[in-house]
């Protein structure tokens, strides 16, 4: 064996691991905290929190090429990222305000979540007695699982130490635009002029809209588990003035709901919430339909 | 176009209409349904056929020994006990490997039997679906998914092993567990509560599955 000569794939070794020390340098850069195949970060929208006042943070997904966290609703498969906030006393988490998500998997099982990358703000409240007290540490436990062909569960503990003042705070610099692009991604509220109807029928929940214009692409994402199946059809029909869409109803639905809830994706990424009561079965009606 | 062409043309068309259809109008099980039927290779090299199990009680386990939610069942000895317990009481309890070969949680025999000695697991066989033919039968989603036959051979139970989607060991003692739940309340005579659940857990890595 000659040791003068290395073997071809030491070239190629050499590369990779010059790509493994970019990976961690941006990784290590990003100061979050890891978990499988990625980092989470706590991060605050504004400099310091303002006595009495409402405030933001979020977690921030940063993961590999490829791998995948989960929707409030995972779908077929997996698990929400879950949290457990360790909070001094006069402050209060509120609920993850969770972006639209995507359709993740295959045909036969649909999973909803966010690849590459995701941030979900968490709205705050802070008493307004905080003020006598110095800087204040907002600490989080999440529990993640953390997909791509197999999954991963990690668990990481993420802070934020924040001074306390009884002035409102300006933004802060390195988040803000962060804070700005995932508020983008959160679904809306739909205009206070459209209107939305919900029926049922044995097999399928049936949801229409009058939005003004012919819907030519809408996708329902339910909210709640084992009300509507994931991978059962979503068939759209247009009409002059919105839609109707029929929704499969889940193998696991076994008894009445009162209400659906979920987002609704329409063309050009737009995005609704959905709160909507189910109305009494009706006869299939063509009366939207013109 | 002479006629027979035009016929024989229609006929093809026919009949490959029926054909792409045929696996939509394949029911998968539901429950309150008759099991769909199947033979199976298991890891022992014997046969086994659903039909032969009417009569008694039949659990599906749908496995895949690298994903953390059946890690946390097998790692806590939680299915190991389920499966004595109720194999013991004349149950037939079947763990399906339905992953597909090159994906996580394929097997051949040799791998399985050494993983059922190692995590001293007792079902009555372990069958190998690599097809995911069995899998699809089912509409298994997700490992473990758990399903429950009764003699007659109908669906009592399709869903989740218990009510605690998560990883977490810690988790398994106070679970409330679907699988005995059903078995109990259907040997007593009643109906099963609880039928139907989100089966929480790893997707099922059939040939097309991508995560």
């Amino acid at each position: 064996m000659s040791w003068h000569k290395p073997p071809a794939i030491f070239p190629w070794a050499l590369v990779l691991s010059a790509a493994a020390l970019a990976l961690c340098a941006r990784h290590a850069e990003a100061a979050g905290a890891p978990i499988p195949h990625g980092t989470l970060e706590l991060v605050a929208e504004k400099q310091w929190i303002a006595a009495g006042h409402p405030f933001n943070v979020a977690l921030q997904f940063e993961l590999e090429k490829g791998w995948h966290v989960y929707w409030v609703n995972p779908g077929d498969s997996g698990e929400p990222p879950r949290v457990t906030w360790d909070l001094p006393a006069g402050i209060t988490a509120g609920d993850i305000e969770w972006p639209v998500p995507r359709r993740l998997g295959t045909a036969s099982i649909v999973d909803y979540g966010y690849e590459d990358a995701v941030m979900l703000i968490v709205p705050m409240s802070a008493e307004a007695n905080l003020a006598a007290q110095g800087p204040v540490q907002i600490a989080a436990e999440v529990k993640v699982l953390v997909c791509r062909e197999m999954c991963i569960p990690g668990k990481a503990q993420v802070s934020l130490t924040l001074p306390v003042k009884p002035q409102t705070s300006p933004l802060n610099a390195k988040s803000a635009d962060l804070f700005a692009a995932a508020r983008k991604a959160l679904p809306r509220a739909a205009p206070a002029n459209w209107k939305f109807g919900l029926s049922e029928t044995t097999d399928s929940f049936v949801l229409t809209g009058k939005l003004g214009r012919r819907i030519r692409y809408a996708i329902f994402f339910p909210l709640d588990e084992s009300q509507v199946s994931n991978a059962g059809p979503q068939t759209l029909v247009p009409t002059a003035s919105g839609f109707s869409l029929t929704l499969r109803k889940s193998d696991q639905l076994l008894k009445p709901i009162a209400r659906l809830k979920g987002v609704l994706v329409l063309s050009g990424e737009r995005a609704y919430s959905i709160d909507m009561p189910v109305g009494k079965p009706v006869a299939a009606s063509t009366k939207g339909a013109g | 176009m002479k006629r027979s062409t035009f016929y024989s043309m229609l006929i093809g068309l026919i009949l490959g209409l029926i054909l792409c259809t045929a696996p939509l109008l394949l029911a998968a099980a539901k429950v309150g349904e008759p099991a769909p039927a199947f033979t199976a290779t298991a890891s022992d090299g014997k046969t086994y056929k659903l039909a032969d199990y009417r009569g008694k009680y039949v659990v599906l386990e749908w496995h895949n020994n690298g994903c953390p939610y059946v890690g946390k069942q097998y790692n806590s000895g939680n299915m190991q006990k389920l499966q004595k317990q109720w194999t013991s009481q004349g149950v037939a309890w079947f763990t399906v490997l339905s992953s597909a070969p090159g994906k996580q949680g394929f097997v051949t025999a040799s791998d399985e039997n050494a993983y059922l000695a190692k995590m001293q697991a007792a079902p009555t066989a372990a069958l190998l679906d690599p097809s995911g033919e069995i899998g699809h039968m089912y509409d298994a989603k997700t490992s473990p998914q758990m399903v429950v036959i009764n003699p007659q051979g109908v669906v009592i139970y399709d869903g989740a092993i218990d009510d605690k989607p998560t990883t977490d060991l810690a988790d398994v003692p106070g679970a409330t567990n679907y699988v005995s739940l059903a078995l109990e309340q259907a040997m007593a005579g009643k109906p099963v509560a609880t039928p139907a659940t989100r089966p929480y857990g790893c997707s099922v890595k059939y040939s097309d599955s991508s995560h």
